[in-house]
């Protein structure tokens, strides 16, 4: 069961790390690296305990070239209500 | 203060347990390592609050002086560095303040002086440091904003912070940060962050006792007893950007922000939860997240097992809580439930608990305990247990 879902732009580059994260219940981070996000891989996952989260992108914003087949939308968020 | 107080006072003792997740030596033991069990630190200056982040610890002494340790990555224990630190260290530029409250988020922390200065560190990528840009302190930095305006609590989140002013009535809370989930409560649309601290919106009327900020959620107390949460939706209900009262016929004084969830405390001791949908389920794949089918209505839950113990102090970590009860219950004990992982739950193993259960802490037969304070980092947990020597 995936913790949650977290838009690619919610998470954050660590040079360090080499990969995207986003801050894990834990107190670790869920990682999540370019080469992966690269091929359509998008389960970020923490070092340090079970738990891992679904990263929404656009696959084709890591690819070199342009893929030609439309790859699915990202999910949408819940829109709040004021 | 009455006479017989402050002999209680100069009697009075500490002692201070951790456990949980601790490879960020947030733990206080001088270990990197997980604590399944509670472990009797080391003795401290006399504290008077903790504040437990991501995977640091502030300790705030009776002297008003300031301890850090734990995860240093962005600056947040204060001390000009970026290195962890295994035990409690001095943040000696707060030195020359007497601090009255603190907070830690997820890798910043905030210090309020008893004068209402309000000084930030740590990471800065979202404005959480109210410092007017993105840029991150290894030193506490004062918050210019406010000008002679009092602080007079802080409350740090994720990415985003909250303060409270001075004040009775009118602008008393502000947020700054990340308000991507409406956690900022200033506008009515989300924004994706601020840096210089804003007026929250809809509390104008309210006479706000204190503030609360956890993950992406805020909440503020009334002085006459009322909730209101705002940020990320509890269980799948919509984000909310401004302050909604929770609708109880209770009066609440305490509240603890999970990741999550909302632990409220009422005036009759009892705990009632709002979300919670992970709370129990973390390790458990088999078990579905139950979404709320009424979205606009946050759930108020009674936490089960409880059973008419009444509770005096609660908090929560990003998906565990911890209570203590009353001195009628047992004469006191400390109870946790929820996400067992890294063992924050202090039972000896890393399962899950639906209900609270007792976590055992040795007593000395020559103390006299008195009171316990609990407190809950994400993934672990803090006890002060006060006690006075026994009366021959």
């Amino acid at each position: 069961m995936s913790y949650d879902d977290v838009e690619i732009e919610d998470m954050e580059w660590n040079e360090e790390l080499k990969a995207f994260t986003y801050p894990c219940p834990c107190g670790d981070l869920f990682q999540i690296t370019k080469e992966e996000l690269k091929i359509g891989e998008e389960i970020a996952r923490c070092p340090s305990c079970s738990l891992f989260i679904t990263v929404i992108y656009n696959m084709e914003d890591f690819t070199d070239q342009k893929s030609k087949s439309k790859i699915d939308q990202p999910k949408q968020q819940p829109v709040a209500v004021a | 203060m009455e006479a017989d107080e402050k002999v209680k006072v100069t009697e009075e003792k500490q002692e201070l347990w951790s456990w949980g997740a601790g490879t960020e030596g947030q733990l206080g033991t001088g270990k990197l390592q997980d604590e399944h069990l509670p472990q009797l630190l080391p003795v401290l200056p006399s504290l008077s609050l903790l504040a437990c982040g991501g995977a640091h610890v502030i300790a705030l002494t009776h002297g008003k002086k300031v301890l850090t340790w734990g995860r240093c990555t962005s600056g947040q224990l204060g001390h000009g560095s970026l290195v962890n630190s295994l035990e409690p260290k001095s943040v000696e530029v707060l030195n020359n303040f007497n601090i009255t409250h603190v907070s830690a988020g997820w890798n910043h922390s905030g210090f309020v002086s008893e004068c209402g200065q309000l000084f930030t560190c740590g990471d800065g990528s979202f404005g959480q440091l109210g410092l007017g840009d993105c840029v991150s302190h290894s030193s506490p930095i004062k918050v210019s904003h406010f000008a002679s305006r009092r602080v007079y609590q802080i409350a740090c989140g994720m990415r985003h912070s909250l303060a409270l002013l001075q004040g009775e009535h009118g602008d008393q809370v502000y947020g700054f940060g990340s308000g991507k989930r409406g956690q900022l409560g200033i506008s009515k649309e989300k924004l994706k962050s601020v840096s210089l601290p804003q007026c929250v919106f809809g509390l104008q009327e309210v006479n706000v006792s204190s503030i609360s900020a956890n993950g992406d959620h805020s909440a503020a107390l009334s002085s006459d007893g009322h909730l209101y949460t705002w940020g990320r939706g509890f269980s799948g209900t919509p984000d909310v950007c401004c302050p909604n009262r929770v609708i109880s016929h209770f009066s609440f004084k305490q509240v603890a922000l999970g990741w999550n969830h909302a632990m409220g405390l009422t005036d009759d001791g009892d705990i009632l939860m709002l979300g919670g949908c992970h709370h129990v389920v973390l390790n458990n794949p088999e078990k579905e997240i139950l979404v709320n089918e009424d979205l606009n209505e946050t759930q108020v839950k009674k936490i089960p097992g409880l059973n008419g113990i009444k509770v005096v102090g609660v908090a929560s970590g990003s998906e565990h809580s911890v209570l203590t009860t009353g001195k009628h219950f047992e004469n006191g004990v400390i109870m946790a439930w929820g996400w067992g992982e890294h063992g924050q739950l202090g039972l000896g193993d890393t399962c899950d608990h639906t209900c609270p259960q007792v976590v055992s802490m040795a007593q000395n037969a020559a103390h006299e305990y008195i009171t316990s304070k609990v407190y809950c980092g994400s993934g672990f947990s803090f006890v002060v247990r006060a006690w006075r020597p026994k009366q021959p």
